[in-house]
């Protein structure tokens, strides 16, 4: 009797008590805008924080999920490694694309010949604003480079739209409205919306006229989202198999190309293929070299094999289709650039972060990228205050023998000078 | 006129009253509780800044275990460190440790692609390696980053893949749960979807919780899943949750990073109370994350921004037996019995 009337006062009053968690919604953002709770707190007493977001930040609030302390292996949406798991002498865990925010935390100091050098953490990547999490503002840089945007700022949302408005419609083209968001646009088994339907656009990226109330008036200046696909599992090692995002590039409906995309926040950084390095250009005969380049001295590589994850270019298209069917975690498309396909900034650069100064995607401070089949070099002499093992996770857990012996810098993997 | 009605209102009030009161207290009388403050874990030189650490008590001596990057801190009764080891081991990274059998201490860590548990002797020292004997193929590449010790049996889980695997002392597989399988959670989530926070009620049930799905979960060794929670900032819905552990009343306590409080639950998964909230005074929180709880209902919260751990007392109303004057008493015990 007592049993009977406490279970139903539970089901009653809570009807919480479900046997399996099944049909809820999708996994959280789903392309769009998730379930509100995920950031806002409506009801809970909050000393800090705007807009009933409770963390200290906005960036604060995202990690609470895309970071996990506890984490062994790159795992999918994770894209930082929490203090917990950071160990001297190992890089941090996430392998994703973007990156893993905590190379932010890894500051370097060495001596060669006597001089000693340092490398702040902070020169890694872009420094997003998470108190709670131990990202502060970056020390050195007070704007973006070549722009105006206040690295105070600097949070996941001055990127992404929080609330996933921008829609990749069925003819292709990104808006705000239009149709509702069936799911992710990202992957390359996205689905593909029928009319009437949208997907979120890549990542979430900011689109045209993105604004939010942080940086209304300070310096982000978006025109278009930019395309690319990645595969469905993207956040893994590449010791066998690398990730292919398929990059593109368009400038019509309301896309627009990397470089520009970048250029929102850094306008001088972009190129006007005047003093800074070409960008958002087509490859025209350096994809050539791409497809011969396989490491330095040797020139015997084929397009079907010649992609290279760390050293990534732009499809000159923004097809959906066109750019899914080249986005692999296998290594089951590694077909290299054709002379239309571009160079842009992420052909150099990551964008959260990597385990080099100004988040470039390989080494480009030494001479040598690998010595003697060391990252390290000879007797640690480009050790740089690394050890093999953080250098070989900023690789993505390449090791070293995947290059020559004597490997120079990526810039070869274009222009062949080695 | 106005007299009257004030009348009829307030009778109306109290009986209305009366009727809440008569519906809820046989549940709410049973593991009510206040909770207060007590300290935050520390070391001579003050409050450990820690971030989100991973948490364990050692149940018999009342210490508590704290793993941090390479290390494993013990604390003491009253919350001092006492001993740490772990960073000049070659054992791998160090994800998790748990008090095992008479005065051994198992370690969990990762190395080279591989989870691997060790048996140490209570200064850390490793003694063998627990091999996982008999695993079933689907949990061929179970990669476990928690542990719990209890009773001779040996709780492993990983969230990243959603498994959680229950051997015995010297590594023979038991049983093993598929949390997939378990919730009905649709298969195309895997990878996008992990679980929170791990531990034992005093049955021996299992207590984990699903952020992004906005639920926590009791699972039973049977199988069965008990899955409750709404999502929502109003006291006690789930904004995101972490950790999740029992009381000795029965209560479940389920932390709320975003919220950045306890939700507290009876053994009939009513909603009891909420405590924390973000600010500045020791009793509030920063985002709290694990979980930990002695057999003093005490409980252990792993927080960020450097908040460290802090260490809550739940009293309860209807025993005063509990926790009775335990400030003082671990203050005098509070020895050096490890190292
Ligand atoms: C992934 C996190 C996230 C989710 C989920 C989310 N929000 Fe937000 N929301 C934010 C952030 C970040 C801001 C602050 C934006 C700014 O700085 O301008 C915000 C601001 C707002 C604002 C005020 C500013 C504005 O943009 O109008 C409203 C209203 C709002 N959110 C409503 C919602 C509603 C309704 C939902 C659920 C359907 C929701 N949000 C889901 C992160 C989120
Ligand atoms: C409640 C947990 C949670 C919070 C809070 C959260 N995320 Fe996510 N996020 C996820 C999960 C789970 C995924 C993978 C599944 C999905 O995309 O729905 C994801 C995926 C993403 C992706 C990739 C989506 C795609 O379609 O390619 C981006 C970008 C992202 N999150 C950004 C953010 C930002 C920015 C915030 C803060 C404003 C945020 N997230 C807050 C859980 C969360
Ligand atoms: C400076 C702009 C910028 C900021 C700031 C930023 N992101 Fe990103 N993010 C990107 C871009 C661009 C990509 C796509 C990278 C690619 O595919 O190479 C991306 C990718 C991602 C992904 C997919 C996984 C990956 O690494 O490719 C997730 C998840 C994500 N971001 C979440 C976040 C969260 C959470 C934050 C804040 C802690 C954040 N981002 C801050 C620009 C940014
Ligand atoms: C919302 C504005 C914004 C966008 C969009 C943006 N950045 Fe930045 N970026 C900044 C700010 C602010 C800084 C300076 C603070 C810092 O270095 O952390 C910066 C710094 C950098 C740095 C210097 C890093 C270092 O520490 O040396 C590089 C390189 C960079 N950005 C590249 C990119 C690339 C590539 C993209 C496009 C994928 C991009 N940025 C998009 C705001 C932005
Ligand atoms: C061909 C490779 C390459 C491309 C493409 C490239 N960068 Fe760079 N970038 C570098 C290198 C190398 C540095 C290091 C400093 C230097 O050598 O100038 C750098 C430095 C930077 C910095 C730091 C400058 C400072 O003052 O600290 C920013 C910001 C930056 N790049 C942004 C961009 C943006 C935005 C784009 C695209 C519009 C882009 N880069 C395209 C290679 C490249
Ligand atoms: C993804 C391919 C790619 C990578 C990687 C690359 N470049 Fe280039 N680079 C180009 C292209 C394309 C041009 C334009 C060639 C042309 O049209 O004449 C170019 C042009 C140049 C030029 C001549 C600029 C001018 O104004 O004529 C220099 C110098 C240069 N690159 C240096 C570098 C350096 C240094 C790096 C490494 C930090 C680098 N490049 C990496 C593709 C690349």
């Amino acid at each position: 009797m007592k049993k009977f009337y406490k279970i139903n006062l539970v089901l009653a009053s809570a009807g919480l008590l479900t046997v399996g968690v099944a049909g809820s919604a999708l996994a959280f953002h789903s392309g769009g805008v998730a379930n509100c709770a995920g950031c806002h707190s409506m009801h809970s007493p909050a000393e800090l924080g705007t807009y009933l977001l409770i963390g200290s930040d906005t960036s604060s609030t995202c990690l609470g999920c895309h970071e996990n302390a506890g984490d062994t292996v790159p795992d999918s949406y994770h894209i930082s490694t929490a203090d917990a798991d950071m160990v001297v002498g190992q890089g941090p865990l996430q392998r994703s694309p973007g990156g893993d925010f905590g190379w932010l935390k890894k500051d370097y100091s060495w001596e060669v010949d006597g001089v000693a050098y340092t490398e702040d953490g902070d020169r890694h990547g872009h420094n997003i604003v998470a108190i709670d999490l131990g990202y502060t503002e970056d020390a050195t840089n007070a704007t973006s480079p070549g722009g105006s945007f206040l690295a105070g700022d600097l949070q996941c949302n001055s990127c992404h739209d929080a609330h996933g408005k921008y829609r990749r419609l069925a003819d292709g083209t990104v808006a705000t409205s239009g149709a509702p968001i069936i799911g992710s646009g990202s992957y390359a088994d996205s689905a593909v919306p029928a009319v009437g339907q949208a997907v979120g656009v890549y990542r979430l990226l900011a689109g045209n006229d993105y604004t939010t109330d942080s940086f209304a008036t300070a310096g982000a200046f978006y025109t278009g989202v930019p395309a690319a696909v990645a595969p469905a599992t993207y956040n893994q090692s590449e010791a066998t198999n690398q990730v292919r995002v398929a990059y593109g590039a368009q400038t019509a409906g309301g896309v627009n190309r990397w470089g520009t995309w970048c250029a929102s926040c850094h306008a001088d950084m972009h190129s006007s293929y005047s003093y800074t390095h070409p960008v958002d250009w087509p490859l025209a005969e350096i994809a050539d070299l791409y497809n011969a380049y396989v490491s330095s001295g040797i020139m015997t590589g084929i397009v079907d094999t010649a992609f290279l994850s760390l050293v990534p270019f732009a499809q000159n298209s923004g097809a959906f289709a066109t750019l899914a069917a080249n986005a692999s975690n296998t290594d089951s498309a590694l077909t290299g650039p054709g002379t239309g396909d571009e160079v842009m900034c992420l052909s150099c650069h990551r964008a959260h972060a990597s385990g080099f100064s100004n988040m470039l995607r390989w080494n480009n401070d030494s001479e040598f990228m690998v010595e003697n089949g060391f990252y390290t070099g000879v007797d640690g002499a480009l050790a740089m205050g690394r050890t093999e093992a953080e250098f070989q996770a900023a690789y993505y857990d390449r090791p070293a023998t995947d290059f020559a012996a004597f490997q120079r810098d990526l810039c070869n993997k274009c222009h062949a000078q080695d | 006129m106005a007299n009257c009605n004030g009348k009829k209102y307030s009778s109306a009030l109290v009986l209305n009253l009366m009727v809440i009161l008569c519906c809820l207290s046989p549940v709410l009388g049973e593991g009510q509780f206040t909770e207060s403050y007590l300290y935050s874990l520390s070391n001579f030189s003050g409050l450990l800044p820690y971030n989100w650490p991973t948490l364990a008590i050692d149940e018999e001596r009342h210490e508590a275990f704290v793993i941090y990057q390479n290390d494993v801190v013990i604390f003491n009764d009253s919350g001092m460190e006492v001993y740490r080891f772990g960073d000049d081991m070659d054992l791998g990274h160090v994800l998790a440790a748990d008090a095992g059998q008479g005065d051994d201490i198992l370690l969990l860590t990762y190395k080279e692609g591989r989870s691997l548990l060790w048996r140490c002797n209570y200064r850390g020292e490793p003694l063998a390696e627990i091999a996982l004997a008999g695993l079933p193929a689907q949990f061929s590449d179970f990669t476990p980053n928690r542990l719990i010790y209890r009773d001779g049996q040996i709780y492993l889980a990983s969230q990243n893949q959603m498994q959680i695997v229950i051997c015995a002392g010297d590594g023979t597989f038991i049983e093993g749960f598929d949390l997939f399988e378990v919730c009905g959670i649709d298969e195309e989530k895997r990878g996008n979807i992990n679980f929170s926070g791990f531990s034992l009620d005093k049955e021996g049930n299992i207590l984990f919780t699903i952020p992004t799905l906005f639920k926590a979960n009791i699972l039973s060794r049977n199988g069965m899943v008990r899955s409750f929670g709404k999502s929502g900032g109003a006291p006690g819905r789930f904004n995101i949750v972490a950790g999740m552990v029992a009381d000795s009343h029965g209560n479940y306590l389920v932390a709320d990073k975003l919220k950045c409080a306890i939700i507290v639950f009876d053994q009939d998964l009513k909603f009891i109370k909420e405590f924390g909230y973000r600010g500045p005074k020791p009793g509030n929180m920063i985002g709290p994350s694990d979980l930990a709880i002695d057999k003093k209902d005490r409980i252990y919260v792993s927080q960020g921004r450097g908040k460290g751990v802090s260490v809550f007392r739940l009293e309860y109303r209807d025993s005063a037996a509990h926790g009775d004057s335990l400030g003082k008493l671990s203050q005098i015990k509070g020895g050096m019995n490890r190292v």
